[in-house]
């Protein structure tokens, strides 16, 4: 696809500003009632969904030039899909979130690169992680677990753990009893240890297809390699890439793909993972947008007039995973769920994503801390969440703010309450 | 790519200019990136011209006080510079039409600064929105009336500025009706209070003590920016007796709200026009509706499920069904302060129903059709699904009169745009889309005859500018007010008719703007209009309408 493939999208734009907001129908207060972190941050039009096909637009009618000031705010977006939720409560014509990865590999094309994002892929083609650690130790979170290696012995169940929880050591804890939760309900899992790679849905991200085609048929290759039935993985992020983008580009996982609560939640409904300790708190559930409203998988290309197109293929975030999570949040003994106010696919983002905190972290951390507000205003005592990089980037900005609320990955609480762990990390 | 950089030409602002506007609100919030400014150049919806960017202004800001806002108004009066005031941006009357206009967007004030339960008023800044406003009062047991346009747009904008009709008005009003005061920063700079908030006795009172400027500041139509910047307002609150938040599951057609016992949906219909303009009346009277409106199929289904639409609209028994079986109905919402008064509402209605021959479906709780669309009616949230269908839409108004004028108005829009929709200029709703409200009870009604059109169909959009003529037209000949009142394009030709009022909104314009700062446009400019695209039975028409109507100095035509 190119750019000008998309011009029907762009200049279908009524400016109605609807993606810069709650659906109206779930705006409860005035405090809560935004949605993208972008417009909210830097206040002009062309920061929002609208403005950005806008520009996209205004650039294809020769009425404005691509450079680096436009490319930056291209960038500053964490690709949340929150505008294009909102989007299509109205629209059917419009696939906003497309717009803007295309819009991002165009400027890759035309050479209007981010500093930072250009480390990420430097570092992603040397260690094979965006986060620049190195290859040889990805697979040191695993040591001493009862796993098998992929790479030598056959499995029933993979284990991606991807780049954040292979090398960020907070998290090490968490993803180490996610692995001991599912072998202890008789999950046959195996690990690719310092093997794996990056998935490369950030690549794709930032606008960077090649390697991402590159990664996803290294990780298609392994998993065939592997006979392995299911695919599970922690990562949220990573999580939507396999179940939207790797279809998308054509490349298909010959296995069921889950993310990591999915796959804890049906074992606990089996029966098979026992949640028994009391775990008495007041929590609030963050929605990963990629486990959310952009894990929702891929339908199939339409590539008639998007008018027409039957709406069982419009990608609105609905079905993305948010049940499960919460099934698997209230199964444990003594956990009382309070929910925010902005919630499953019109969730707030947490700030990480899009190559946003690694290019500008205060961005990041403004975006996590309006959502801290919004988990303190619930009276929670905490915040769960199930993803790696919400994980992280609210913990970073609990701290800079001081704001005493403890987070949590749901695998930490649900590790107490099957007797893996006596306390979590926060 | 197309190559339009040779013939495109923008306007500009000196560095010493734009140094000045950075001065007034601080760097990060000015911008004259082309790319940026693009973003408030592209206002489609309700705009006739088929490119749909309007003129790009030199610069935009982002003030945060009043104080930044006549900061920016000075600034652009040293320099020679108009300004035009950008708030939630809905529809092309946001737009600047001059090149050398900033664009000042009041994003950045968007706080409500007061809600006033005894008095029953809020005090708003520019951009917070409809929805916004009607969370925070629905959880003290108030209201606020929510403009057609839907729940993203700005009430401050509607009631200062633009027009503020809804669904609600039977209720609720209109937005200028509501307008309890207002803080104007006029084109000078300077500021005005508006009403009794000039005395010092808080925002309760438009029309003084204090000076009573409403009809100045945004007459009958409003000034759509033209003399000035509001940056507070207050708006007249109204009784919510439900709960303090509607629990609603789903966004829009998955939406299940749980209805309160003291709130009645009902959809009515009646055997022909003449039963149903009179139970109208005595709905009106009988003051039981919280929210009214008149029932359009064709519109329902076309916002709903228009690909359906397209599908049973070529079979004509089902396009007869349900364009003249249900074709004379209304919607109903009615909420009590108990059960027992809806109970008496409803008992009302029935009444009502029985002595005009209408029926009723009691839809609150009806399976897909009540819970999905009691908060959209409420909260008005449906209304941009009307872009659904094509992309955009337009609308045709005749000023707001008596309800049997606004139906004259609904079915004479509907025989124009049967032709239209037969010839493939704009989309097939049944040619039955009227926007109808009551106000105040029924002492006057709103219709506007909404049409839906492929924005990227070339025929559809070269529809548009002679269907804005020959609605004009048709309501200049059924001496109603057109929508073309507000619009530079035809000022010049329909104002001589109408007691020349624009040749007044011109000396208000001097007397409030003598540097001529503000951008007027939208306001009192008239332009020339190329008439070679209207069809030419059209035109002849308004020639002789122009001849017979036109007031002469001694007043009306005879």
């Amino acid at each position: 696809m190119a750019l000008s493939d998309y011009k029907r999208d762009m200049e279908g734009c009524s400016r109605c500003s609807s993606c810069k907001w709650v659906p109206f129908n779930q705006i409860k207060s005035w405090r809560f009632a935004k949605n993208c972190p972008s417009i909210c941050r830097y206040n002009f039009h062309a920061y929002s969904g609208s403005g950005r096909m806008i520009i996209g637009n205004s650039i294809l009618e020769g009425r404005s030039e691509l450079n680096d000031n436009v490319a930056e705010i291209i960038f500053r977006c964490q690709l949340c899909g929150a505008c294009d939720t909102a989007c299509k409560v109205y629209r059917d014509d419009i696939d906003l979130t497309e717009v803007l990865l295309e819009l991002r590999a165009w400027c890759v094309e035309e050479g209007e690169l981010i500093i930072e994002h250009m480390a990420m892929i430097d570092a992603l083609k040397r260690e094979d992680n965006v986060l620049g650690e190195p290859k040889a130790k990805r697979g040191e979170w695993a040591a001493g677990l009862a796993v098998k290696d992929i790479n030598t012995e056959p499995c029933e169940v993979i284990f991606h753990a991807g780049c954040r929880y292979s090398y960020d050591p907070d998290l090490r804890d968490t993803v180490r009893g996610q692995v001991q939760l599912l072998t202890a309900a008789g999950a046959d899992v195996g690990i690719a240890g310092a093997e794996e790679s990056c998935c490369g849905g950030r690549a794709y991200e930032l606008g960077y297809r090649g390697e991402a085609e590159n990664y996803a048929d290294d990780l298609v290759s392994r998993v065939k390699a592997s006979g392995a039935r299911t695919l599970v993985t922690p990562c949220a992020d990573g999580y939507a890439h396999l179940k939207y983008l790797y279809p998308r580009m054509g490349k298909e996982l010959p296995v069921e793909v889950l993310h990591v609560t999915q796959y804890l939640a049906r074992l606990a409904s089996e029966g098979r993972l026992r949640l028994r300790e009391s775990v008495p708190l007041l929590v609030t559930y963050h929605d990963p947008c990629h486990l959310g409203r952009m894990g929702e998988p891929f339908l199939a290309d339409w590539k008639e007039d998007k008018l027409q197109r039957p709406m069982s293929l419009k990608r609105a975030g609905r079905k993305g995973i948010f049940d499960e999570p919460r099934q698997l949040l209230t199964s444990i003994p003594g956990i009382e769920l309070t929910e925010m106010e902005r919630i499953r696919e019109y969730s707030w983002c947490c700030g990480a994503g899009g190559g946003v905190l690694e290019a500008w972290p205060d961005f990041a951390l403004w975006t996590a801390q309006e959502r801290l507000e919004e988990a303190r205003a619930t009276g929670a005592e905490a915040l769960v969440t199930a993803c790696p990089w919400c994980v992280r980037v609210f913990r970073d900005a609990a701290a800079e703010s001081g704001m005493d609320l403890p987070i949590y990955d749901l695998a930490d609480l649900a590790m107490i309450s099957a007797g893996i762990a006596q306390e979590a990390k926060v | 790519m197309t190559t339009q950089t040779e013939t495109l030409t923008f306007g500009t602002i000196t560095d010493e200019a734009y140094r000045d506007l950075e001065a007034a609100v601080g760097a990060e919030y000015a911008s004259r990136e082309p790319g940026v400014l693009d973003g408030y150049t592209w206002q489609p919806t309700i705009n006739d011209d088929p490119a749909k960017w309007v003129k790009r202004p030199v610069a935009v800001v982002l003030p945060s006080s009043t104080e930044e806002v006549q900061e920016v108004v000075r600034a652009c009066n040293r320099h020679g510079l108009k300004f035009k005031a950008f708030s939630t941006g809905w529809g092309v009357y946001s737009g600047c039409t001059y090149d050398n206009v900033v664009q000042v967007d009041l994003r950045r004030m968007n706080r409500i600064l007061e809600i006033d339960e005894k008095n029953m008023y809020a005090v708003v800044e520019p951009y917070v929105n409809g929805a916004q406003l009607q969370a925070e009062a629905m959880k003290i047991g108030l209201n606020t009336h929510i403009i057609g346009a839907g729940p993203a747009c700005s009430p401050l904008a509607s009631a200062t500025s633009g027009w503020g009709v809804g669904w609600d008005g039977v209720y609720m009003s209109y937005g200028h009706r509501n307008l309890l005061g207002a803080e104007w920063i006029l084109p000078d700079g300077e500021v005005l209070r508006v009403g009794s908030l000039d005395s010092g006795l808080e925002w309760f009172n438009p029309d003084g003590p204090g000076p009573s400027m409403r009809g100045i500041m945004r007459g009958s139509a409003g000034a759509l920016g033209g003399l000035g910047i509001f940056t507070k307002c207050s708006l007249k609150l109204y009784n919510w007796p439900g709960p303090a938040l509607m629990k609603t599951e789903g966004v829009m057609l998955d939406a299940q709200t749980e209805p309160p016992p003291n709130l009645k949906f009902h959809l009515c219909f009646f055997p022909d026009r003449a039963s149903l303009d009179e139970a109208v009346y005595k709905v009106g009277e009988s003051e039981l509706a919280y929210i009214f409106t008149r029932t359009a199929i064709g519109a329902y289904i076309n916002t709903f499920a228009p690909h359906l639409l397209q599908k049973i609209s070529k079979t004509r028994p089902f396009r007869d069904v349900l364009s003249k079986t249900l074709k004379w109905g209304c919607t109903i919402v009615m909420v009590g302060s108990s059960e027992e008064e809806v109970a008496f509402q409803e008992a009302a209605l029935k009444a009502i129903l029985a002595e005009y021959g209408g029926l009723s479906m009691e839809a609150t709780q009806a399976p897909a059709i009540g819970p999905m669309m009691i908060m959209n009616f409420l909260r008005v949230s449906a209304i941009p699904m009307v872009f659904r269908a094509g992309g955009l839409f337009s609308t045709a108004l005749a000023r707001n009169e008596a309800w049997d004028t606004q139906m004259d108005w609904a079915d004479t829009g509907e025989e124009i745009k049967k032709k239209w929709i037969e010839s493939g200029g704009i989309l097939d709703d049944l040619a039955d889309n009227p926007f109808m409200a009551l106000y105040e009870n029924n002492c006057w009604g709103h219709c506007e005859e909404i049409f839906q059109y492929n924005a990227r169909d070339p025929k559809q959009l070269a529809s548009l500018e002679p269907l804005f003529v020959e609605f004009s037209v048709a309501a200049i000949e059924m001496c109603m007010e057109p929508l073309s009142v507000t619009d530079a394009r035809l000022r010049e030709v329909v104002s001589p008719m109408m007691g020349h009022y624009n040749d007044w909104q011109k000396k208000i314009s001097l007397f409030l703007d003598a540097k001529r700062v503000a951008d007027t446009g939208m306001y009192c400019d008239e332009v020339d209009f190329d008439f070679s695209k209207v069809d030419p039975e059209v035109k002849a028409k308004l020639d002789r309408l122009t001849a017979g109507f036109t007031w002469t100095e001694e007043g009306p035509p005879a």
